[in-house]
């Protein structure tokens, strides 16, 4: 259990580090179902009455700092770990990892993807917005690379508990990717000028769907427009 | 040589077909040699013929003291505006008036390159410009170079932000501005956009002077300009005009409607104007003090028998459909007005309710968005309110005219496209 | 929070094309922000003093809590002198 030094490389192991990254694997991805799901209100506009939507804005941002610290316990606690041999570079570059390879791959690509999502993130302010964006659509991929990744690679994903867990987590993500789309709001852009929304309280006959427009009664008697 | 007094000016010398380079050298044949063509312009006192009446040599002095190694001239002929036929007329009558303004407002900011636009859906226009352009490239040997544009046909794209974002990522679709004025660029090259017509009057200006370009129209506003008549009279008509003709003279000009009940002034972004005042003189410093505008060289003659109330929602549910659909005020908004406006045109509902919601509604949305669409449209609205007040009340007191429930109408709304047809790109 | 004064005012400025009615500004920054009818934003457009630093504050807070990062704080130079 202490560390053995060899002549040219350096030996680390210990099972701390194995529980460690284990369970760090688990809280990361805990947090991170919390972060999608609160990331969901935001964006589905939740919140002003009880509790601010800024309020679910920021927690959203802090859980996501919270996550990423675990999830770099976790990276961390793995290469350190000399058990298996997982090099440094696996967990950025997918498939050159020894141990689990394809497991470890899917891991290091969720990794990459979140770390993109991370770093624009912090660079909101300076990067312009449809570019955020952008990046910011990966994080559902790289929860889906999380999910794989625990089932790959995961070792208490055998037993009955981590594998709740995973379904848990699974459920709550792709209850809210259905909750995002089914109830995402009218916006300028998404061409809802002349939805029902726009229109005034007490319902009119003339009230246009974006389905068809009756073409405009009769135009004045034989005149042409040019 | 045109006398200084007399018309037409732009409209000189056409036919039926339009003027070749060489009838129209001979047309506009000048015996003065103008020296320096910027001085004339600032003299001159020419404003923007597109509708915001911006002085053109202040627009030109900007460019010109932009950093830049390429800039350009962007003639914006594409003429929005469904009750417009002017740009049309010109470009069918003499385009090469127009190019020649173009190229002076080259000279005069060191451009490089004219981009012409013209509205897709006229192959007409498209054609006499696309020959003009030959003619000129095989004769002499100019600076700049002329190519033409076709961006969508869409009321907004006409405005000159939204010009410039199709030229430069193929989307007609206007841009914020957070300051005005703000020199828009193509690219990173400095442009400057200008109306067709006004170009044309820039043509006059560097053959003739400005003396004698003043010697038509007002202190304030000299020169001539277009003016489209539609409505209630036999054909719609093309005039030219000289600034401060009183109304009740162009509308004699154009065999219109003698006793109207209102004119809609400027475009479909303008104002109604009441019959009373058919003796104001056509420009901006008589009619800005009742609420109107020239605008667009617009006017639409709505007669007695027709309901200002009816036209008014045909315009603004068209100007909705029309939006950019990029901010809410004006995507949710426009719709509204439109709405509100039904009601109180059909006598459905609550008819004091909607009156009260149109004028919250009006107060909410003006000036909230990117460009100026929604004022232009909450300006409509609340001249309609104004001028059609009594017909108002008896909607609102559900006594309708006879004229909302008649089939004919006299401003010229073109019908509404489904979502999915709208082209933007 | 450092702050340093200054004289004139500022505007909250919105770029209503980026703005897609979060409603997040009006939360951070009542006092200068209402809400039409569709959840866009209504601001003051009359300069605010920069000697106010609870809505100076509140501003900045709006400013970086816009989810589409649509808002701005513009400085108006004042032409006469700071009132209250």
């Amino acid at each position: 259990m202490a560390p053995r030094k060899c002549p040219d490389v350096i030996a680390f192991t210990s099972p701390y580090l194995w529980y460690t990254t284990r369970a760090t694997g688990m809280v990361t991805l805990v947090l991170f179902t919390l972060v999608v799901a609160l990331g969901t209100l935001v964006s589905n506009r939740i919140g002003g009455t009880i509790v601010g939507r800024f309020e679910l804005n920021e927690f959203h941002r802090s859980i996501s700092i919270v996550a990423m610290i675990f999830l770099l316990i976790h990276v961390l606690t793995t290469i350190a770990d000399s058990y298996v041999s997982t090099g440094i570079i696996s967990i950025i570059v997918p498939m050159t990892s020894q141990f689990k390879r394809v497991g470890v791959a899917v891991g290091a690509i969720g990794f990459d993807l979140i770390v993109a999502v991370w770093v624009s993130s912090l660079m909101k302010s300076r990067i312009e917005n449809r570019s955020w964006r952008f990046i910011h659509w990966f994080s559902w991929l790289a929860f889906i690379a999380a999910i794989v990744h625990a089932y790959m690679t995961g070792t208490d994903t055998k037993n009955t508990a981590g594998i709740l867990l995973v379904i848990v987590c699974s459920l709550v993500v792709i209850g809210s990717a259905l909750w995002r789309y089914a109830a995402r709001p009218a916006r300028a852009s998404g061409r809802t000028a002349l939805s029902p929304l726009a229109t005034s309280d007490t319902p009119s006959k003339d009230s246009p769907t974006t389905r068809a427009f009756p073409s405009d009664a009769q135009e004045p008697l034989g005149r042409e427009r040019k | 040589m045109i006398d200084a007094n007399v018309l037409p000016r732009v409209l000189h010398g056409t036919s039926r077909r339009p003027l070749t380079l060489v009838q129209h050298e001979e047309a506009f044949a000048s015996h003065e040699r103008v020296t320096s063509i910027f001085d004339e312009l600032e003299a001159s006192g020419l404003t923007g013929r597109g509708g915001a009446a911006f002085p053109t040599a202040r627009k030109v002095r900007l460019l010109r003291e932009q950093h830049g190694r390429s800039k350009y001239v962007v003639v914006n002929a594409m003429e929005g505006e469904p009750a417009s036929h002017k740009e049309v007329s010109l470009l069918a009558s003499n385009p090469h008036l127009v190019l020649d303004g173009a190229e002076y407002l080259a000279a005069m900011i060191g451009a490089e390159r004219i981009d012409v636009c013209v509205a897709r859906d006229n192959p007409a226009a498209i054609n006499h410009l696309n020959q003009a352009i030959h003619e000129r490239e095989r004769s002499t040997k100019r600076e700049a170079q002329i190519q033409l544009h076709t961006p969508p046909k869409r009321y907004v794209a006409g405005e000159e932000s939204a010009l410039v974002h199709w030229l430069n990522d193929n989307e007609s679709l206007p841009q914020y501005r957070s300051t005005r004025p703000t020199v828009l660029k193509i690219g990173r090259a400095p442009a400057l956009v200008d109306n067709a017509e006004t170009c044309a009057n820039v043509g006059l200006i560097g053959r003739y002077g400005a003396r004698w370009f003043r010697g038509l129209g007002t202190q304030q506003s000299p020169g001539t300009a277009l003016v489209s008549v539609t409505g209630a009279l036999a054909h719609p008509t093309v005039l030219e005009v000289a600034l401060g003709t009183p109304l009740r003279m162009i509308l004699a000009a154009a065999s219109a409607d003698s006793d109207p009940q209102a004119l809609l002034l400027g475009g479909y972004g303008g104002s109604w104007l009441g019959a009373a005042h058919l003796d104001v003189a056509y420009d901006n410093e008589a009619l800005n003090p009742l609420g109107a505008a020239v605008g667009a060289g617009v006017i639409v003659v709505l007669p007695r028998r027709g309901c200002g109330i009816l036209e008014t929602q045909r315009v603004v549910r068209w100007m909705a459909n029309e939006s950019a659909r990029q901010c809410g005020p004006c995507a949710f908004g426009l719709p509204a007005l439109s709405s509100d406006l039904a009601q109180l045109t059909r006598v459905m509902g609550d008819t004091t309710a909607a009156h009260q919601r149109l004028i919250e509604r009006c107060d909410s949305i003006d000036g909230r968005g990117a460009c100026h669409h929604p004022d232009g449209v909450v300006r409509l609205v609340r001249s309609a309110l104004r001028v059609f007040g009594p017909d108002l009340d008896q909607h609102i007191n559900r006594r309708p005219c006879a004229g909302s429930t008649s089939p004919t109408h006299y401003v010229p709304v073109p019908s509404l496209e489904r979502e999915e047809e709208l082209q933007w790109q | 929070m450092a702050v340093r004064r200054r004289t004139g005012g500022f505007v909250l400025k919105v770029n209503p094309i980026l703005c897609d009615g979060y409603g997040h500004c009006h939360e951070l920054a009542p006092e200068l922000v209402e809400m039409d009818e569709w959840g866009y934003p209504i601001i003051v457009s009359t300069p605010t003093p920069y000697t106010n630093l609870a809505a100076l504050e509140s501003a900045r807070y709006a400013v970086r809590g816009c989810p589409r990062q649509a808002l701005r704080i513009e400085r108006v130079v004042d032409q006469t002198s700071p009132g209250a």
